[in-house]
């Protein structure tokens, strides 16, 4: 997944989840979201790399819990009522993996098509350029179509 | 899910069978008076046979027929396996095999060349065999197969023909088994007006003239044995002379004739008309003796054949049922409603049968691969004229069916070396004074979350000035460079090492040690080797097991709670406030010995004040001993193992997780990290105070 701009977008439009992580809205591409469910009790793992640092019981598969929060540098907040767990299925090293991914909320399915992309700006961002696929338009806001394979490698 | 290829049905079917057999085979060779094994070798021939021509296979099916004919001397007691006879038995299972799966690599001429031997093998007489009788024996087996015929009574099931059967084509076939006098019996058709156009009235009596075997005959009607009454009873002159000497032979030896008379002596004993219906073949042997039929029922409930992938689906859902049941039960407690506690009781206990049930259906016992290991022996001990005694232990070690797979290759390139390699000439042996037979044992064992598997031998052991000398030649190390053996013995496993100073047809190519080395990694395992020179190598592969029950003692350490596997657990005593003050010496004194022991709350970062009794437990690989200190001790718990994802593989203070009856994961210490973290800590102690 290391192309261009071009090479990202097969489609014109893109099945996405809208989720939030602090005051940033991501899209996520909805052909990984397996899943999406209530918090559930987390397993610390001592040891483990920062932005993995739990594991949680989904369906019977112990699968590791990933903070993006923690890989952006963005502040924790504490779950609330809106915070879900986002399971995804991306490939690490060639087999599909199964992570779960905290949102502080989960707004929508939808659709952002190829017209509202945007050139990833230059200035202003405090998030390394490789964990960001690209930056596209939805109702007035900038949201982030984050490279989940990067970032979880 | 759509329904298998049949022919892949069958592939995977005989491959089953041919380690039945091989397994009889090889052990004929050692109990050759075992007559369960020639039977059990036996059946598995008979069935191969069948549905090698059910699918189409016929060139497995006669070729399978002339080996049975052959075997069938064996059989029947005329004949005793000898080492000779099973070798060509098991090259004759290998052709079988070969014609199933690759027939293009397969001759024919290699096929007839395999049945002469054993027709040579079967066909002379040889001194001092069991049976007396052996002149009279050829014309009482004919009771069987050279009489002048059979009488066939043929009652279908009236919808025959609506499953597309057709009673003339069977009747055909019999046809070409020899000359026919076939008679159709109308007394069961109806008037018209009762008559079902596609229903089947009609019954036959055939007389057939031919000199064939009972199961020429049962082949035929294969397909349809279970929608039809066949009676079989052999034509003419059967009450004749058989019957005498045959009951004199049941007398003997009763369990090898039981098949063999059956028909002569139902024909004997009833006459035909008035006979019982007998259905097609087994039935008609078990009415005599219950035994055999009892046999063929304990191989069908051996085995039923589910894909991998829904015991896993099974597995995930128990899962959830035991977590759902939790939450249920936790209901159950706080509320005041009897009836709902007994259901909730009630639930508890099936969903815990049923997980230990779904956990223990992926595991299979090892000793399904240990066996096709002693053909591997028993063929390179012949090769390379070593004799070596093949010892396997812990069959019943269980390990996931995957691992398994995953596990033959590597065992083969193993057990390879220790007799090419590892056990010595037998002229060497002699000369070192020891017994001419090697040894080599290959044993599973469970060791905490681990499975080991040995492969020992008593052989010369490593060279290990050879392996450097190679390593130095190699350029893999620099001449004169400070190594220990254990850094030399690595440089096996680099590829395309081999010291063998000839390349044999089956080591020495360099291509193995390496390729071993990286299977059993990719299963997350690892290899150890270790050896003594003059008295043998011992190869240790340690396995962890992805899915696979262990009891583990279940602790807390803040508010986290752990698994330590019960079998690496020595004993579990209270820190004392003594060891307690001893903060920076972290020993035990535990019955006089002093043992080194870890905090776990500063391990795993534990938040919160400590509980005021720490508990210490015991652990201990091999000779070591460490204590972890916890919280508290919970109980035991019965573990399934959960492997950890690809993210968390840098973690190594963990084994594995597992999921609490109440839907947390926990997870699994691994002992073995915990013991070095242990040591290194009492040696940089050391340092410390040394300095």
């Amino acid at each position: 997944m290391s192309g261009g701009l071009a090479g990202e977008r097969q489609a014109d439009a893109m099945q996405v989840v809208m989720i939030g992580l602090g005051e940033e809205k991501f899209a996520l591409d909805a052909g990984l979201v397996r899943e999406i469910i209530d918090p559930v009790p987390v397993t610390k793992v001592a040891g483990a790399r920062a932005f993995v640092p739990s594991v949680i019981n989904v369906r019977g598969n112990v699968i590791p819990l990933a903070d993006l929060r923690i890989r952006f540098g963005m502040p924790q907040l504490d779950d609330s009522a809106d915070t879900r767990i986002v399971v995804i299925e991306i490939e690490l090293e060639g087999e599909p993996v199964l992570v779960g991914v905290t949102a502080d909320k989960v707004y929508e399915v939808t659709e952002i098509s190829q017209a509202d992309v945007q050139q990833t700006p230059r200035v202003g961002m405090h998030w390394k350029p490789e964990f960001i696929r690209f930056i596209a338009k939805w109702r007035e806001e900038f949201v982030i179509v984050p490279n989940m394979e990067r970032i979880l490698n | 899910m759509s329904a298998m290829d049949p022919t892949e049905v069958f592939r995977q079917e005989a491959s089953e069978l041919f380690e039945v057999l091989e397994g009889a085979l090889l052990d004929l060779g050692q109990r050759p008076d075992d007559r369960e094994l020639v039977d059990s070798a036996f059946r598995a021939l008979h069935t191969i046979k069948g549905s090698g021509a059910m699918f189409g296979f016929d060139k497995v099916a006669s070729f399978t027929h002339e080996f049975e004919t052959a075997f069938d001397r064996v059989r029947k007691g005329e004949i005793k396996p000898t080492q000779e006879l099973i070798s060509v038995a098991l090259a004759a299972k290998d052709y079988i095999r070969a014609l199933i799966e690759d027939p293009q690599s397969t001759d024919d001429i290699i096929g007839e060349a395999i049945l002469d031997d054993l027709k040579r093998f079967v066909s002379f007489d040889q001194p001092g065999a069991p049976v007396v009788e052996i002149a009279e024996a050829p014309p009482l087996a004919p009771g069987e197969s050279k009489q002048a015929g059979w009488h066939l009574h043929l009652e279908f099931e009236s919808h025959i023909l609506r499953n597309g059967s057709n009673p003339l084509d069977l009747l055909e076939d019999l046809c070409k088994l020899g000359p026919c006098f076939v008679v159709p019996i109308t007394d069961g058709i109806p008037f018209l007006d009762e008559m079902e156009p596609e229903d089947c009235y009609l019954k036959w009596d055939v007389k057939l003239h031919a000199v064939c075997d009972k199961d020429a005959i049962d082949d035929v009607f294969m397909f349809v044995q279970d929608e039809m009454k066949l009676t079989l009873s052999p034509l003419a002159h059967v009450e004749a002379p058989a019957p005498a000497p045959l009951f004199q032979l049941l007398d003997e030896e009763p369990a090898p004739v039981v098949e063999m008379p059956a028909p002569t002596v139902e024909a004997a004993a009833a006459p035909l008309a008035e006979q019982p219906v007998a259905k097609a073949e087994p039935k008609s042997e078990s009415r005599l003796e219950p035994k055999p039929e009892a046999k063929r029922d304990d191989r069908g409930i051996a085995t039923v054949r589910v894909q991998a992938e829904r015991l896993d689906e099974l597995m995930d859902r128990v899962g959830e049922l035991v977590i759902a049941q939790a939450r249920l039960t936790q209901l159950a407690a706080s509320g005041s409603d009897l009836s709902i506690k007994m259901i909730a009781e009630e639930i508890e206990r099936l969903a815990s049968s049923l997980r230990d049930t779904t956990m223990g259906a992926r595991m299979v016992p090892i000793g399904s691969l240990f066996g096709r290991f002693r053909r591997l022996v028993h063929d390179l001990s012949r090769d390379l004229s070593k004799p070596v005694e093949f010892v396997t232990s812990g069959e019943d070690t269980e390990l996931d069916k995957t691992m398994i797979e995953c596990l033959a290759d590597p065992l083969v390139h193993l057990i390879r070396n220790a007799v090419d390699h590892g056990i010595e000439d037998t002229a060497v042996r002699a000369a070192n004074g020891k017994t001419e037979q090697g040894r080599i044992e290959l044993a599973a064992v469970h060791s905490g979350a681990q499975v080991l598997v040995t492969v020992k031998d008593n052989g010369g052991g490593l060279n290990t000035s050879r392996i450097r000398a190679k390593a130095e030649e190699q350029g893999l190390v620099a001449a004169g460079a400070v190594l220990t053996d254990h850094e030399i013995h690595q440089f096996l496993f680099h590829p395309g090492f081999s010291t063998a100073q000839t390349i044999s047809a089956l080591s020495g190519r360099g291509v193995g040690m390496d390729v071993v080395k990286r299977t059993i990694e990719n299963m997350r395992g690892s290899i150890d080797l270790s050896t003594r020179t003059g008295q043998g190598t011992t190869v240790t592969l340690r396995l962890p097991l992805t899915l696979a029950i262990i009891e583990g003692l279940l602790i807390r350490v803040g508010e986290g709670r752990y698994i330590i596997p019960l079998s690496a657990v020595e004993e579990c005593i209270e820190l004392t406030a003594e060891d307690e003050r001893s903060r920076g010496r972290n020993f035990l004194n535990v019955r006089g010995n002093l043992v080194p022991f870890l905090r776990l709350r500063e391990i795993m970062t534990a938040s919160g004040t400590p509980d005021r009794h720490q508990k210490t437990i015991i652990i201990s690989t091999g000779e070591t001993h460490v204590g972890l200190v916890a919280d508290q001790i919970i109980g035991n718990h019965q573990t399934v193992i959960k492997s950890l994802s690809k993210l968390h593989s840098d973690v190594t203070m963990f084994s594995g997780a597992t999921i609490l009856g109440d839907g947390t994961a926990a997870l699994i210490l691994d002992v073995a990290q915990l013991v070095a973290l242990a040591q290194s800590k009492v040696e940089k102690q050391h340092i410390s105070e040394a300095a």
